[in-house]
């Protein structure tokens, strides 16, 4: 892509004591692009994210974001950066009314428009405090605390997680609107696999502190197929990640698939959801 | 309505720019009619608006959409009936698609061309709409 890279995460290496966390994690977010981070827990994630903002410095490596050091610069970055965590670090007693004007003090570039529609079309009163909102008000309160400073980049630490169903739509609505009137670069970090898996250009997936896989999305879901074949017949192939005998039945997962190899057998698509299992699984038996 | 599927390996752009297409062709979409727009229509598939726009975008190029600015975006007059080549190339890659399911059935070829005739007759009554 021509775009230049918003953000730029060069060979970072961060460890707790003699544990490594991340090892080399290196890859890029373009402007105006959805860049979707996947793991399971304990993969690295969360201190990949402390490192994006820049309260964790990395031991090896830099991060580069709007050209500035996360770690030097960090207070012109996170002028830039709309985050939006995982967890409420808020006081329960303060209102919504009150977390506002704390921080429209602090952003210059806020713009009280935007917190005025999407409270009116959430339904939540300024008035109301931390404690009487629902977990899924709660992140879309963070979460339009975040678009009225009119971010550069949108870093959203699992933003769907614990919500359910409603709230979730909810979360995807306001979001997808956001992309729609502004295209705002995005750095998202996730378990909902589906649900990122029509919005994200480009994934990656962090298994035990090393990046596994960097890759636009429309490529991943091009190379990656589930291939049925009667056990008899000749074997795909490609480069076969795992393969399970059901009956006379063998499916086979390959990483590289190209249209030419399919005679006498069946190729399917995988969701993100199954390209995610495959690749963490099979890293997991090494 | 209009439908896609995120974990098809198909691109979401191409689904979108396909489904516009067929639901023009079956006459949901008479010309004129205007078509959801790029943050609607993202909102209800969940999917990135950058991706309806390149959808809309290719429509419009190919002629089967028209923008009229300030309003929002049509079917176009006169839809451009897509390409030959387009249309052997959708003919031939949904043939593929029902081949592999006769094949994991395990249905002769007699079998196969029934089912198809069968389906292509209940298509028929929505198609008079036109």
């Amino acid at each position: 892509m021509s775009e230049p890279a918003v953000l730029d995460v060069k060979d970072v290496s961060i460890r707790y004591g003699r544990r490594a966390v991340l090892d080399s994690v290196s890859f890029s977010v373009s402007k105006g692009s959805v860049y979707a981070m996947l793991g399971r827990n304990g993969a690295g994630k969360s201190s990949l994210v402390r490192a994006l903002l820049g309260v964790q410095r990395p031991e090896k490596g830099r991060i580069t974001t709007f050209g500035l050091s996360a770690w030097d610069d960090r207070v012109a970055v996170m002028a830039r950066i709309g985050f939006v965590p995982e967890e409420a670090d808020v006081e329960k007693q303060m209102s919504v009314g009150q977390l506002i004007d704390f921080q429209r003090a602090i952003y210059s570039r806020w713009d009280e428009s935007v917190i005025n529609r999407r409270l009116e079309r959430l339904a939540i009163g300024r008035r109301r405090s931390f404690k009487t909102l629902s977990k899924g008000e709660s992140r879309q309160v963070l979460f339009t605390l975040a678009l009225a400073t009119q971010p550069d980049l949108l870093i959203l630490d699992d933003p769907t997680l614990g919500l359910d169903a409603v709230s979730r739509k909810e979360f995807y609505d306001e979001f997808l609107g956001e992309l729609a009137e502004r295209r705002t670069t995005t750095f998202i970090t996730t378990h909902d696999l589906s649900g990122v898996e029509g919005i994200a250009d480009r994934i990656g997936i962090l298994g035990d502190g090393r990046l596994l896989l960097d890759e636009e999305l429309e490529s991943v879901k091009g190379r990656f197929r589930k291939i049925r074949r009667v056990a008899g017949a000749a074997p795909a192939s490609g480069n076969l990640l795992h393969a399970t005998r059901w009956g006379e039945w063998v499916e086979e997962v390959v990483d590289d698939f190209d249209s030419g190899q399919t005679d006498h057998a069946e190729a399917t698509p995988m969701s993100l959801e199954e390209i995610f299992l495959a690749m963490v699984g099979q890293e997991e038996k090494r | 309505m209009l439908q896609i599927d995120t974990a098809d390996s198909v691109p979401i752009w191409k689904q979108i720019e396909e489904e516009v297409r067929r639901l023009i062709a079956l006459g949901g979409f008479p010309p004129g009619t205007a078509v959801p727009s790029v943050r609607e229509l993202a909102q209800r598939l969940r999917i990135n608006p950058a991706t309806v726009a390149k959808a809309y975008q290719r429509l419009t190029d190919a002629g089967v959409l028209t923008v009229r600015r300030g309003e929002g975006t049509f079917v176009s007059d006169d839809p451009v009936i897509p390409s030959a080549q387009d249309r052997d190339e959708a003919l031939a890659s949904g043939a593929r698609r029902y081949a592999a399911v006769t094949t994991t059935v395990g249905a002769s070829e007699r079998e196969a061309v029934a089912a198809l005739r069968d389906a292509l007759a209940e298509m028929k009554p929505r198609r008079s709409h036109r």
